[in-house]
């Protein structure tokens, strides 16, 4: 959500020192999706801080049968930085989506997205991400 | 997904299905993924899906981090839905307690509203009824509303009368006995359906010694035989017939008509 390590760290911590505060004064957090999603506004505050990406409009390919092999070439923190530097929600969706930690009803809830909403962000997310893929990982035809 | 017709939602729903498919609980999402299963479009999402999540899960994350794992201290218990509440099987074994204590007082309610004074002594003489053959009973040939004197100058037995439903019925043969408490019984046999008739004391109140009376007419069954009683005058007369309560309906209906 940040690209950056410290700015997660400390997010990290402040999620859960509030969460300690609060089931100190007997009022501990709901459930595991409370951490998230306040995770997800700090992640947001902490963004909306440092330097904005921007606002581009982004190209968009259709979903390549080659696109793993494309993806295995990357670095990790590359596909970070591009999901980090994703407007939100897009970025929100993205990134807890492809965290693989939620089902469907999680993921609308931590988003508070609409269902259309998420589908809609997640399918141009890919595409976006394949034409990026495309021009930073090129397919070698032999 | 051109290969197979989905409606705008199932197309939504496969958009965003989960990665693992044992985070897909749920079943229109179930059903999508299951109707576009052979799609190559579906395929190529999946794919690429998959590789996304592979790559994110291998982002290095700090040890201080990864060791301050939230502990279930820090979640409050789940609050239990009233559906699953209802589930709880200490809920479930109170709510059948409580079904079955209902069902066994109402039981006890309309077996209490149908009860009547001389109930007990009508079910023995259905018993009795069961067991009499009609050689036991002296023959007289008769109108059943005739016996009344019959019964008065011959055993001195005062309002042992036929009640007008029961009073046309022709009469095979009848008897007076006592009894296992010593009251007079009088037994008729009538034609009509091997209908016997049964006239006996109402139940008296211990303290007053006065007949307990009661207004209408009671059935009462016992053993595959079936009672009609009614009470007047002190004296209770029943009409008695292997079968059930319709039959012996027709019989009180003719008064009410």
């Amino acid at each position: 959500m940040v690209a950056d390590a410290r700015k997660a760290a400390e997010v990290f911590h402040a999620t859960l020192r509030d969460a300690a505060q609060q089931a100190a004064k007997n009022e501990p957090p709901s459930d595991r999706l409370w951490f998230f999603r306040d995770a997800r506004w700090r992640c947001l505050e902490a963004s909306d801080k440092g330097l904005q990406a921007e606002d581009i409009c982004l190209g968009e390919e259709e979903i390549s049968a080659l696109a793993p092999s494309q993806i295995k070439k990357l670095e990790p923190e590359q596909l970070a930085i591009w999901i980090s530097a994703a407007p939100d929600p897009q970025r929100t969706a993205l990134a807890l989506f492809y965290l693989d930690e939620f089902n469907h009803q999680e993921l609308l809830s931590i988003s508070e997205l609409k269902p259309p909403e998420l589908a809609k962000l997640l399918s141009e997310g890919r595409q976006q991400f394949q034409a990026w893929l495309n021009a930073t990982v090129p397919v070698v035809e032999i | 997904m051109r290969d197979v017709s989905l409606s705008r939602r199932q197309r939504m729903l496969i958009q965003s299905a989960p990665i693992s498919d044992e985070r897909v609980n749920d079943r229109a999402m179930r059903a999508a993924l299951h109707r576009a299963r052979k799609t190559e479009e579906l395929a190529a999402q999946r794919n690429f899906d998959r590789a996304v999540a592979a790559l994110v899960r291998a982002i290095p994350i700090p040890a201080d981090i990864s060791e301050f794992v939230p502990s279930e201290t820090l979640i409050s218990p789940r609050r239990l839905t009233w559906k699953k509440q209802a589930r709880h099987p200490a809920f479930l074994a109170t709510a059948i307690a409580v079904a079955v204590i209902a069902a066994v007082s109402i039981f006890q309610v309309v077996e209490r509203v149908n009860r009547f004074p001389g109930e007990a002594t009508a079910r023995r003489l259905l018993t009795t009824a069961s067991s009499t053959h009609s050689m036991m009973l002296d023959p007289v040939k008769t109108d059943a509303g005739a016996l009344g004197d019959f019964f008065f100058m011959k055993d001195r037995l005062a309002h042992y009368d036929v009640p007008p439903e029961f009073a046309d019925l022709h009469t095979i043969g009848c008897r007076v006995f006592d009894d296992e408490e010593g009251q007079r019984i009088a037994q008729v046999w009538v034609v009509e359906k091997r209908m016997q008739f049964f006239l006996f004391p109402a139940e008296r109140d211990p303290k007053t010694g006065k007949a307990r009376e009661f207004s209408g007419w009671h059935y009462v069954d016992q053993e595959r035989w079936t009672g009609v009683v009614k009470e007047k005058n002190g004296v209770c007369f029943m009409a008695a017939l292997r079968g059930g309560e319709k039959d012996l309906a027709q019989y009180i209906s003719k008064s009410k008509d």
